[in-house]
């Protein structure tokens, strides 16, 4: 990916990764800790990630902040406490208002961009 | 060791001096929840990849985790948004209002600032906290210095410090739900190693001396604080609720309760100066609980501030 790209990519992230998270809560019956999380994502991603783990740490907190996850600190062994996230059902309300937002945005994009429209443009590597 | 948080990091303490650097200038309980997050990652990234080079796990993380200034961007970022989105109700006291009518109107909209309702109730719950925090800080450092002769005795302060660090993690979530100083919510990393290098780092770490500080000093403020709020707010129901007893009286209705006194003897007035009377006790107690209010808002920032100042390392 070239640096336009990325930062196209930065852009469309700033909701997604909220979304992205309380989906993979709310797909589990247990808490997971930050790692857990960004191993699960690295699992199913195809090619290069969307975003960094890194970034996911704080929206989690964004998230716990506003209600929408609930937390536990667990002592670990091999460094500092684990925090576990859970989502709460007022999160789970939240996402499935994400959802339809969602849903709705992709299909009016899908609309333009799609396979159905023009031939979507290909972003190569800048040759030096 | 290289500083430049754009650049590979060789070691996960390098790392997190590069995003301590990317994040200077931020606030501190933002700094040490970032530094918490990475330190938690990193060692669980290294755990699940023992049999690899420590060059070649780093190479990874910084592909996978982000470099420390692109994880530094994220919190300054993320965090900005949050405190946007839950911030108080705009605090009217910071607005620049210079006519009488303005400063009236911040004396008595206290009332509609949660800040100062949470801020006075912190001012009776400090003696409580103080009094936890003195005792278990007066035993440990006691205890310890008693037990320093025996070999047990610098594992002890160890395990004795790790506790105040607890409690002072405890203390930074009470400080801000109370008063909206941002504080810590993880704990800081300590220092890894033999417990020697751990029990050196922490003699030499200036935030050990400050909590105990603080929460030595807790009971004594806490005590000063509870007598304030008590007293005052005593003062101001007990003025109220005996103007309206003694309104009711004077407008003739049969109330049980004695007839207001100034000293010690009753006076008799007519029966205006009497609803009068009754009124000014009455207004004097909203003063006395307005004032008490100001007060409480006024020594809630003052508490948030210490804390962070002595809990929060700089």
């Amino acid at each position: 990916m070239n640096d336009i790209a990325r930062k196209f990519q930065r852009d469309l992230n700033a909701g997604l990764v909220a979304l992205v998270l309380l989906g993979v809560l709310a797909d589990v019956d247990d808490d997971l800790y930050g790692y857990d999380i960004a191993k699960r994502l690295q699992r199913a991603r195809q090619g290069e990630p969307l975003f960094k783990e890194g970034t996911i740490y704080p929206v989690l907190r964004s998230l716990a902040a506003s209600g929408w996850l609930s937390s536990r600190i667990v002592p670990s062994y091999s460094g500092p406490p684990r925090r576990y996230y859970r989502i709460t059902d007022e999160g789970r309300a939240v996402l499935a208002e994400w959802r339809t937002v969602w849903r709705h945005t992709r299909d009016f994009v899908d609309q333009f961009t799609g396979p159905s429209a023009a031939p979507a443009a290909t972003f190569e590597e800048p040759t030096p | 060791m290289s500083a430049d948080p754009n650049t590979l990091p060789r070691s996960i303490d390098e790392y997190l001096t590069q995003l301590r650097r990317a994040l200077a200038g931020a606030d501190a309980a933002l700094i040490q929840d970032a530094l918490s997050d990475a330190e938690t990652h990193l060692r669980a990234e290294f755990a699940a990849r023992s049999n690899e080079s420590e060059a070649s796990v780093l190479e990874a993380i910084a592909a996978s985790y982000g470099l420390p200034a692109d994880v530094a961007a994220a919190y300054l970022e993320t965090d900005y948004k949050v405190q946007a989105a839950l911030a108080p109700t705009p605090d009217r006291a910071n607005s620049t209002r210079s006519s009488k009518r303005g400063l009236l109107r911040e004396f008595f909209g206290v009332y509609g600032d949660i800040r100062s309702w949470t801020s006075l109730l912190l001012m009776p719950l400090s003696l409580v906290t103080g009094v936890l925090y003195f005792s278990i800080v007066l035993t440990g450092l006691s205890l310890s210095l008693g037990l320093a002769i025996l070999i047990i005795g610098l594992p002890f302060f160890i395990a004795f410090v790790g506790l105040t660090r607890i409690l002072a993690l405890v203390e930074g979530r009470l400080v801000e739900a109370m008063t909206g100083e941002r504080m810590p919510r993880r704990n800081r990393p300590s220092h890894r190693g033999r417990w020697t290098e751990r029990l050196g780092a922490m003699f030499k770490d200036r935030r050990t001396w400050t909590t105990l500080a603080y929460q030595l000093l807790a009971l004594p403020l806490g005590v000063a604080s509870f007598t304030v709020a008590v007293t005052f707010s005593t003062l101001g129901i007990g003025l109220m609720g005996g103007g309206v007893v003694a309104l009711l009286q004077a407008l003739g209705l049969d109330v049980p309760g004695e007839a207001l006194q100034w000293g010690t003897e009753t006076l008799e007035l007519g029966p205006v100066a009497a609803v009068l009377r009754s009124i000014g006790a009455i207004g004097l107690g909203i003063l006395v609980l307005t004032a008490l209010l100001n007060l409480a808002r006024v020594t809630g920032r003052a508490h948030g501030r210490f804390a962070k100042l002595m809990l929060v390392a700089a």
